[in-house]
């Protein structure tokens, strides 16, 4: 690891496919939304093996995503992918269901958990307990500010994650949004969360992606990477379900190098092309008003809140 | 509220302890309130459960040891949770309080189930959507107990993973002794506006537009129907969401199903449904009146 770890989500070959992973020290494999996303890492598990050996080969290091919400009818299954991600030799299990989290336990703990997005850590307290039962490393709640962040990474001894740039997860259920009748006889899934929807109403803009909803603006915390370096954090995502190959790619180069910019001390400044990038890609603008303890969808900055309208 | 609840039939009575309830300060009292309802409950043979089932910040876990001390000296020992290190923190302080695991906590399985009685709870709140053959293994494997919410509301996502209220809205609110309310985030102050019920358009990546005036479903659910069934998986307490209803309903309602439940034990194989029926009609023709009066309020407030 170069000082720090930036890590990217991909959910299946279809997402990997034309996306530089060059920027990126790990990728998170899978989709925890839905089950039936085509070629979902963490359902087709026969493709787990080859995926952790290219990731692996390549240099980079290969977690695997968990369910969100796993009814009990999917619980043998969440075994298996647990075993196939051991088999394959993958880094660590993203967890976000606490009943997984046991189930990885029970299992002697073949892969450390990363807990992620969905596993609700507001508190120290609760990532202690997450600690005990095999987490090394814990994802905060949106709601987080990056000083409770900062707290939960002292107090509780564990490796924090910080969303550093994309859409931010805001809810998770099991029944999707984009189709009419049962998802086992629509015939639009599951190429329905393939396309972009967006639901807009008044002055906010969401995106839904079937059984999740995700910011409509893009979390972006660029301009304030030399706090998070000074406050000790060491590993970011950028969120890539649900975007284009450019998408990862770009925003992945932008943060590879102004992260390391960043960790070498000295001055730090939004180079315009970064900008123009972010810019580029969030196509209802930019926020990141959580990590400093206001509603999400605000942007907090100097430097890209100018002129983007939708900020 | 809660003697009217009480007074109509219930075994037990939820409150929320200010600050730290799924609900804003309103709908939640101060300590000596809760004293003085708990010295009620006792003196009518019943149970008073305190609620501190937000997610605080962890600057915030000594003021919750420090609240729930004091309660405990008054007396009470039951407490509902979400977080499970709070709840462990709680048990490992005082080894006999009975803490129940929140809706908050999204058990949706019984390795969640599990989890938490792991984590020091002895009986946990179902998921609004949990089919009944997860509620019998619950019974069976985690031989924890089951609570299940008959009378709430199914939010669009999971109840306890959602933050699209926050997304929009969200300030801080700090009382006299320190608490945050986290106006906005229903997780953490209880507050939620709810704006998954505005009217939203659903419109594609190139700009058309998809349908127009969706409501994210969330809904209002009534279970009667499935009191019989429930009472038979041995489910231990039967839950109405009752906080945000004027208590001349919440009375109507909690004499409702004391009578259902009380008839469906004393003649299970002679129950029948029809005859409830109209007067549960006449009970949620209230519900939803008072509900989307209150959900209209909360739009409102969210834009300002």
């Amino acid at each position: 690891m170069h000082g720090f770890e930036l890590i990217v989500s991909v959910a299946s070959p279809g997402e990997l496919a034309g996306t530089d992973l060059s920027p990126y020290d790990a990728v998170c494999l899978g989709s925890p939304y839905c089950r039936r996303v085509e070629g979902n890492y963490a359902e087709s598990l026969e493709r787990l093996d080859d995926a952790v050996s290219r990731l692996h080969a390549a240099g980079r290091k290969a977690y695997v995503t968990t369910p969100a919400a796993p009814r009990e009818a999917d619980l043998p299954h969440v075994g298996r992918l647990i075993d196939a991600a051991a088999a394959a030799g993958a880094d660590a299990l993203e967890v976000h269901n606490l009943g997984v989290l046991r189930m990885l336990r029970e299992k002697g703990r073949p892969l450390p958990a990363h807990m992620g997005a969905y596993a609700n850590v507001y508190t120290h307290l609760a990532a202690g307990v997450m600690r005990d039962a095999g987490a090394v490393r814990v994802r905060p709640n949106a709601e987080v500010t990056i000083e409770e962040m900062g707290t939960i990474a002292r107090e509780a001894a564990v490796e924090v994650e910080l969303l550093v740039h994309g859409k931010i997860p805001l809810g998770v259920t099991d029944r999707c949004f984009l189709l009419a009748g049962p998802e086992e006889s629509d015939p639009n899934c599951p190429s329905a969360c393939r396309e972009e929807h967006w639901l807009t109403t008044r002055q906010w803009v969401l995106k839904t992606v079937g059984k999740g909803v995700l910011s409509g603006r893009d979390m972006c915390l660029l301009e304030h990477l030399p706090r998070l370096v000074r406050e000790g954090f060491r590993v970011f995502r950028v969120e890539g379900l649900y975007e284009t190959a450019a998408y990862r790619s770009e925003i992945g180069a932008v943060y590879r190098e102004s992260l390391a910019i960043a960790f070498a001390g000295g001055d730090y400044a939004v180079m315009e092309g970064w900008a123009s990038a972010v810019r580029r890609h969030a196509k209802r603008g930019l926020c990141n008003g959580y990590c400093f303890g206001f509603a999400g969808r605000k942007y907090v900055g100097t430097v890209l809140q100018g002129d983007n309208p939708g900020v | 509220m809660v003697r009217v609840a009480f007074d109509h039939g219930a075994d037990a009575v939820y409150v929320g302890a200010k600050g730290w309830s799924r609900r804003r300060a309103q709908y939640e009292m101060e300590d000596p309130q809760i004293a003085e309802a708990a010295r009620y409950a006792r003196s009518v043979g019943k149970i008073l459960r305190v609620a501190f089932n937000t997610l605080p910040a962890s600057s915030e876990a000594p003021l919750f040891l420090s609240r729930t001390d004091a309660l405990y000296e008054a007396g009470i020992r039951d407490f509902i949770l979400t977080d499970p290190g709070l709840m462990m923190a709680l048990k490992n302080r005082h080894p006999d309080t009975i803490l129940h695991a929140s809706v908050g906590c999204t058990i949706i399985n019984v390795q969640d189930a599990l989890f938490y009685k792991e984590a020091g709870a002895s009986q946990v709140v179902a998921e609004c959507r949990m089919d009944k053959d997860t509620m019998r293994k619950i019974k069976e494997e985690a031989r924890v107990g089951l609570e299940v919410l008959v009378h709430a509301t199914t939010c669009y996502t999971l109840l306890g993973r959602c933050t699209m209220s926050s997304y929009v809205r969200h300030e801080h609110q700090v009382d006299a002794e320190g608490k945050d309310h986290f106006p906005g985030s229903p997780n953490r102050g209880g507050l939620c506006y709810r704006i998954c019920l505005s009217d939203w358009d659903r419109v594609s990546g190139a700009g058309v537009l998809e349908a127009s005036g969706v409501a994210l479903p969330n809904t209002a659910y009534f279970l009667a129907d499935d009191i019989p069934d429930l009472i038979d998986l041995g489910v231990d307490t039967i839950k109405i969401q009752g906080r945000e209803y004027s208590p001349a309903l919440v009375g109507e309602m909690v004499r409702f199903y004391r009578e259902l439940i009380d008839a469906c034990v004393r003649d299970r194989a002679g129950f029948r449904m029809e005859p409830w029926k109209e007067r549960m009609a006449g009970i949620v023709a209230g519900r939803d009146a008072e509900r989307k009066e209150k959900t209209a309020g909360l739009i409102r407030e969210s834009l300002g």
